[in-house]
């Protein structure tokens, strides 16, 4: 069997003792920042990317990798306890985890979201390694067209999705395809507004951008009001779940795995997405919709096993394509880049180690999350206890030092408190954020490949229409742009903005 | 008068109509190119063209007469935009005095600074979390991950 060879090489990469000792410092770390309100999977990421540079490839993404899963675990404790979602993806996790906890339930509540979340992540990794190599040897009849029309894709999904106005989302889209330009062209080596300066001719960093417009400037939107908050102080305990609560999760669970997985290899604010459908799903099935909102445990286990599972699901677009569809999986790819790595269709073949050896991290370090999550949840309530004032300075300092240890380079720590007031005042203009960040990823993929179609069709633009496959993807890409002026279609988009409320993805 | 959300609009729009201006004509600075080999010009210019039609789209539409949403004020309290300048600054400052002074000592100040003047703590809280963050951080990025972060002219 061809798949227990690669699961066996995978294995035996990852079982040794640094493989092991990482996976746990990103999972523990992914669940502090899950549980840290303030600071997300996408900052945490960028923050601990350089601290990785002198380990190998293989163990820097799994410890990387661990981060994001370890960031849906911790965000859901917070939305329980104390109905503060340390991530988006556990925004709808408040509504029956909070009410349970209030009715003494906080343990099972806890329990189960940390189960759910281990079984849709176990599931998520065998979708994974069934769809991705067959996926990327499909990908390999892929051409400059053909991506180019993906990644148009991906950023028209995002910038749909996008709460508020759609045409500002696509002007922040288009802001980001300019800011992405500046730099070396690759294809003619001619400087683009660099003004001499050594850093901008590899381009606009895409950490400093991420610190400043999702660290920096959320920090500073929080200092604008103090924050107070009051955490369930009630005992924690019976922290497993009775029969009764297995009989109502079971079904939620399965389902969440499933509906998170597959939403988790379309772009876009996956983990949300997954999150309030699945709960919308599970309160339309169940027989006593009335009790959601309640403290039900369904309206736990659904969305908290559908947000783990869009971890996985989100890691195929990377594998298979080179295409990252949020920012967190842009900046692995950021990763893969710096260590030399080209992913695309071609890098399960040409890495297996890496690939496999990634995948089956996410087995362990699951594991390692249900192991460590349950008899830590004291240690997560007092992290909580912190007061604000008080973290705030600190989670500032990692975002400065994290990016001058990048590259030792004071023009990027000054070019992140750039984008930390852009991204503050964009806040309060009523502009997102992601479809800026997607675009400064896939800008210079973008326009290489945009400037090679011309080239091959010698001037046409009509290759993007006459090549099948990248035709169908512009006739999704066209769908999705008009159809705000579609009354029917238009209503149903206000309704899934409602949903995912311009959380950070 | 309060403000509603086509204000907040039309001053963004035309800090986009001048981003979309810029680029384009940077990019016939540096050639665009034929259709047939687009030069390093084409994608600066072609996406500029289309934000300065994006933005005079949104421009022209927060003149409409309508219902427009209203907006909370820009600072929620009267106080708030001194805590958001303190921020601000004290980054800027920690990056100028980051190579003078040193890694140890800039942070100490920084951490002691912001939590003694944006949510005022008391003395000794301040001292005790800002040299245990110096301390801490110290041991952390410099002892444990090695990174080269500058000594100053005190050497620490």
């Amino acid at each position: 069997m061809d798949l227990l060879n690669h699961i066996a090489l995978g294995a035996h990469v990852l079982f040794t003792w640094t493989n092991i000792f990482f996976c746990f410092i990103g999972v523990l770390m992914g669940t502090l920042v899950g549980v840290l309100p303030g600071l997300g999977p996408t900052a945490a990421i960028a923050l601990l990317l350089p601290s990785t540079f002198h380990i190998t490839p293989v163990t820097a993404i799994i410890m990387l990798a661990g981060i994001y899963y370890g960031a849906m675990y911790g965000g859901s404790t917070t939305s329980i306890l104390v109905n503060i979602p340390g991530e988006a993806a556990s925004v709808i996790t408040c509504l029956d985890g909070y009410q349970m906890a209030r009715k003494g339930r906080a343990g099972p509540a806890l329990g189960i979201a940390a189960f759910g979340s281990f079984i849709a992540g176990t599931i998520s990794v065998l979708g994974l390694m069934l769809v991705a190599p067959p996926l990327a040897k499909f990908a390999l009849a892929f051409g400059p067209p053909e991506y180019f029309a993906l990644m148009l894709l991906g950023m028209v999904v995002l910038i749909y999705l996008a709460a508020g106005s759609m045409l500002k989302a696509l002007m922040m889209g288009v802001f980001g395809l300019l800011i992405s330009t500046i730099g070396m062209d690759s294809i003619s080596g001619t400087q683009r507004l660099t003004f001499g300066i050594l850093e901008f001719s590899d381009g606009v960093g895409l950490i400093p951008a991420i610190m400043g417009l999702y660290g920096v400037a959320e920090v500073i939107v929080n200092l604008e009001e103090g924050i107070t908050r009051s955490v369930v102080t009630s005992k924690v305990r019976d922290l497993l779940p009775n029969s009764q609560d297995w009989k109502d999760s079971f079904w939620p669970i399965l389902r969440g795995s499933v509906l998170g997985f597959f939403i988790g290899i379309l772009p876009g604010p996956a983990t949300v997405i997954s999150a309030f459908t699945s709960y919308a799903i599970e309160k339309k099935l169940s027989k006593h919709p009335e009790r959601f909102g309640t403290g039900t445990i369904e309206g736990v286990a659904g969305p908290e096993s559908a947000n783990n599972a869009a971890t996985g699901g989100a890691f195929i677009p990377l594998f298979t394509l080179g295409i990252p569809c949020n920012p967190v999986v842009a900046i692995l790819l950021g990763a893969f880049m710096i260590y030399g790595i080209q992913p695309g269709p071609m890098m399960i073949a040409k890495y297996p180690d890496l690939f496999w050896a990634t995948v089956m991290s996410m087995y362990l370090g699951n594991a390692m999350l249900l192991v460590l999550n349950l008899p830590l949840i004291g240690l997560w309530v007092q992290v909580l206890k912190v007061p604000y004032p008080i973290l705030f300075p600190i989670i500032l300092l990692f975002c400065l030092i994290g990016v001058f240890s990048l590259n030792y380079s004071s023009v990027e720590v000054a070019l992140m408190i750039g984008f930390g007031v852009f991204g503050y005042l964009a806040r309060k203009f009523q502009y997102e954020m992601a479809p800026l960040v997607l675009a400064l990823v896939l800008g210079p993929m973008m326009e290489n490949n945009v400037r090679l179609s011309l080239v091959i069709s010698q001037g046409d633009p009509m290759i993007f229409l006459t090549h099948p496959i990248s035709a169908g993807i512009m006739a999704v890409t066209f769908v999705l742009l008009v159809s705000p002026f579609i009354p029917w279609i238009g209503r149903r988009r206000e309704k899934l903005q409602e949903k995912v409320g311009g959380e950070e993805v | 008068m309060e403000k509603k959300i086509n204000h907040y609009n039309r001053i963004s729009a035309l800090f986009f109509l001048g981003v979309g201006l810029f680029f384009s004509f940077y990019g016939r600075t540096v050639e665009i190119g034929a259709w047939s080999e687009p030069g390093p010009g084409f994608m600066p210019f072609w996406c500029g063209i289309l934000l300065i039609a994006m933005a005079v789209f949104l421009l022209l539409g927060s003149f409409k007469r309508k219902e427009w949403k209203a907006m909370p004020p820009f600072f929620p309290l009267a106080d708030s935009w001194k805590r958001v300048l303190i921020g601000f600054v004290s980054m800027v400052a920690y990056l100028l005095l980051f190579k003078p002074l040193g890694f140890t000592l800039v942070t100490f100040l920084f951490i002691a600074f912001l939590l003694k003047t944006v949510f005022p703590q008391s003395w000794t809280r301040t001292l005790i979390v800002a040299s245990a963050t110096a301390i801490l951080s110290r041991l952390i990025f410099i002892n444990f991950l090695e990174t080269q972060l500058p000594a100053g002219f005190l050497g620490f």
